[in-house]
């Protein structure tokens, strides 16, 4: 009994360790958004009152961080409704139909995934650039579809659903078709329901991903006003004095909607990357 | 038959990403010389890419309110960004022949520029006759400068000082004039002195970044690279392992407080742990930002190295310059904006003092009036007309190509040579290194 508490006691001290690491940068963050800059690297941690000082002063630079949160948010929700169709659609087909060529054409696909997207970058660049002197402008560089449009469809995504396709039901398929249901109609209205779990995994990782992109929408998005939150955050960190008072602020609110759409689908998510047919 | 199958797969892939970028690299010609004929010269919208609201970007906000006044046809826009993400825009951009949406003018770090003017020959224009070199302190020229062509405006002294607490010196019973005319060795005993009688540390030191061995080599007009930008000059570079040597003795005599960085490196003197600060100028506004340190601080000129007869008491840490893109619309109209600001107009410098506590290349800065204020902060003291002097005498080096991948190679090697490895070997080594990395 006794030696049973003492394992107990030891799990418990281990688990607080380690979540106080893990919840340590979150509440130093929250912490230094309060602050001015010399308390920050002063290291302060106790929460100061200069919270509406540093907004203030985040709103009122010519950073644009309003404007660049619009337009995060405008890229990452339209990356994750696209990417999930596309993607989603793809891991299907993969899975149920059959085919000499499937198995060969998903591991070329796998492949692309080592390739790294630095060395994806220049050629798409180029490729981009090229369609401003084309009426196919309005998707060339310094848009938001030319950030969202090279991320609609990763290996990753088709992989996870072709992963968790395995485990759906083949047979109600054989049903569905039988009562003369066409393809179509077949994913929508029995496979999407069905599978909401790993909609919902997929749509928080795509989410994060595409609102923390930041190499890609850097060298895509020239002027200002197009600029998304992750490359608003980096100017403002490059200084001889850096505000960290200001930088933590920013941080802050970047973090709001990637935490607000996990906490949202968080009973979903642990489902999905489980497998969500049982 | 499975491996078989993927690696066919992965001999594919590779032959068509070698395709493409072969393929890439013809274009890549044709079409960048095209457009350098058809880039229009004149324009009536310009605009700058800087790095720092509080420094360079405030600094281009005054400038073209001086252009206003004088051509106030001609609308100037300046865009922050992080200076990584500048490099990275503009090798995208520049390696790709793709002008739409990049700068006319842009900053760009000393350090840096070399290898942009050799990487994208014909992109950054050429200013001579716009801009007078002989107005600027000649370290600033060297890596801009091409026999008689000039391809910048210099722009802010990174010149180095030794900031110090007088409060922590005077209990270690040392008073300012021991402060003047430093050697590094003397340093050093002072430091010994400060941690014995005070507890505190002399410096602090970060393992990952090496500007102190840089402010030391540079004191010796030396560099990694030789003259002409390309050699690399380590094994046989008596200011560079005099100044690891210095650096070694640094840390073991325990003078040093070892910080993680950039956060830590600023947060130490503001809470006062170490005693003083050798770096580049523009750190000054850090220090101030500490306003119950006020009075407690003076600024001497940075120590040289005692066992290098090259050395002397001036050095140099970062600063940047203006550039401006040959093939983006607007080339003329850019040059005549930097030629009558930045590179010219002694008002403005004098203003960026006071709202920037910028120290000007320009040689001409020194005389202006604002120069000659006393700093309350540091003690009464004419710390920009010091600092001014000081820019004067910094050692010209060229920084060539390749500052940062052979500091990237130096710092592991300072770091195992700190440790007890042998000196001569280990920059041998690193010597070999850095020729693989840059050749």
């Amino acid at each position: 009994m006794g030696k049973k508490r003492l394992a107990r006691a030891f799990k418990y001290l281990w688990l607080t360790v380690v979540s106080f690491i893990s919840v340590f940068p979150f509440f130093w963050m929250i912490i230094g958004s309060t602050n001015r800059s010399i308390d920050v690297t002063r290291g302060k941690l106790t929460p100061g009152n200069y919270f509406m000082e540093n907004l203030n002063t985040l709103l009122a630079s010519d950073q644009g961080f309003l404007r660049s949160l619009l337009n995060s948010a405008v890229i990452a929700v339209l990356t994750t409704i696209l990417a999930l169709l596309i993607s989603s659609l793809a891991g299907y087909g993969f899975e149920i139909f059959r085919s000499k060529a499937r198995d060969r054409l998903f591991s070329v696909l796998l492949l692309s995934m080592m390739v790294p997207f630095s060395a994806l970058m220049i050629p798409l660049y180029r490729f981009f650039g090229s369609l401003g002197k084309t009426p196919l402008k309005i998707i060339g560089l310094n848009t938001l579809p030319s950030v969202i449009i090279p991320t609609l469809s990763t290996a990753f995504l088709i992989f996870f659903f072709r992963q968790n396709t395995k485990s759906f039901p083949k047979d109600i398929l054989e049903a569905a078709r039988m009562d003369g249901l066409g393809e179509l109609a077949i994913f929508f209205q029995i496979y999407f329901p069905t599978m909401k779990a790993t909609y919902a995994a997929a749509a928080i990782i795509t989410f994060m991903n595409s609102w923390n992109n930041y190499l890609w929408p850097l060298i895509a998005l020239q002027t200002p006003d197009k600029r998304t939150v992750p490359l608003v955050i980096s100017a403002l960190g490059t200084s001889y004095t850096p505000d960290y008072g200001l930088i933590m602020t920013a941080i802050v609110i970047a973090t709001l909607p990637t935490a607000l759409v996990f906490f949202v689908m968080q009973k979903h998510f642990v489902a999905g990357m489980l497998g969500s047919v049982k | 038959m499975k491996a078989k199958r993927i690696l066919a797969a992965l001999l594919g892939g590779i032959m068509m990403l070698s395709m493409a970028a072969c393929s890439n690299d013809g274009k890549n010609e044709g079409s960048s010389a095209g457009s350098s004929q058809a880039g229009e010269e004149t324009a009536d919208s310009l605009t700058i890419w800087a790095w720092d609201d509080t420094f360079n970007v405030a600094a281009a906000k005054t400038a073209i309110k001086y252009y206003a006044e004088k051509e106030p046809d001609v609308k100037v826009n300046v865009v922050s960004m992080a200076q990584d993400d500048i490099i990275q825009k503009l090798n995208a951009a520049l390696s790709t022949g793709t002008y739409d949406g990049l700068p006319n003018i842009t900053l760009i770090e000393d350090y840096r520029i070399q290898n942009f003017l050799t990487s994208y020959p014909g992109e950054i224009k050429e200013l001579t006759g716009s801009v007078d070199p002989s107005k600027f302190a000649d370290y600033k020229l060297k890596f801009m400068t091409d026999v008689d062509k000039i391809y910048g405006v210099p722009f802010d002294s990174g010149v180095t000082a030794l900031f110090y607490r007088t409060d922590i010196l005077e209990e270690a019973g040392y008073q300012e004039d021991d402060m003047e005319d430093l050697t590094w060795e003397k340093y050093i005993e002072i430091g010994k002195a400060v941690k014995e009688k005070t507890g505190k540390a002399m410096l602090t030191l970060d393992p990952s970044d090496i500007g102190q061995i840089r402010i030391m080599m540079q004191s010796a007009g030396e560099w990694y690279v030789k003259e002409d930008g390309e050699t690399v000059n380590i094994k046989d570079n008596q200011a560079l392992k005099d100044a690891v040597a210095i650096y070694k003795e640094m840390v073991d005599s325990g003078i040093s407080k070892q910080v993680a960085d950039w956060d830590s490196f600023v947060g130490a003197f503001q809470k006062g742990e170490v005693a003083t600060v050798p770096s580049g100028c523009w750190i000054a506004s850090s220090i101030r930002a500490a306003e119950d340190q006020n009075g407690k601080w003076a600024v001497a000129p940075i120590p040289r190295l005692g066992n290098n007869e090259k050395s002397v008491n001036s050095s140099n840490l970062g600063g940047a310059s203006w550039y401006v893109l040959e093939n983006v619309k607007g080339a003329d109209t850019a040059v005549k904006f930097l030629a009558e600001t930045f590179a010219s107009n002694d008002d403005l410098m004098n203003d960026l003092v006071s709202e920037i506590s910028l120290v000007s290349t320009l040689k001409s800065a020194g005389e202006l009036e604002n120069y000659k204020k006393e700093n309350e902060f540091f003690g009464g003291q004419k710390v920009f007309e010091d600092f001014a002097d000081w820019t004067e005498q910094i050692p010209a080096v060229n920084y060539g190509l390749h500052t940062y991948a052979v500091e990237d190679i130096m710092t592991e090697a300072v770091q195992s040579i700190v440790k007890g490895a042998d000196m001569e070997k280990t920059l041998q080594n690193a010597q070999s290194q850095a020729e693989a990395a840059v050749g």
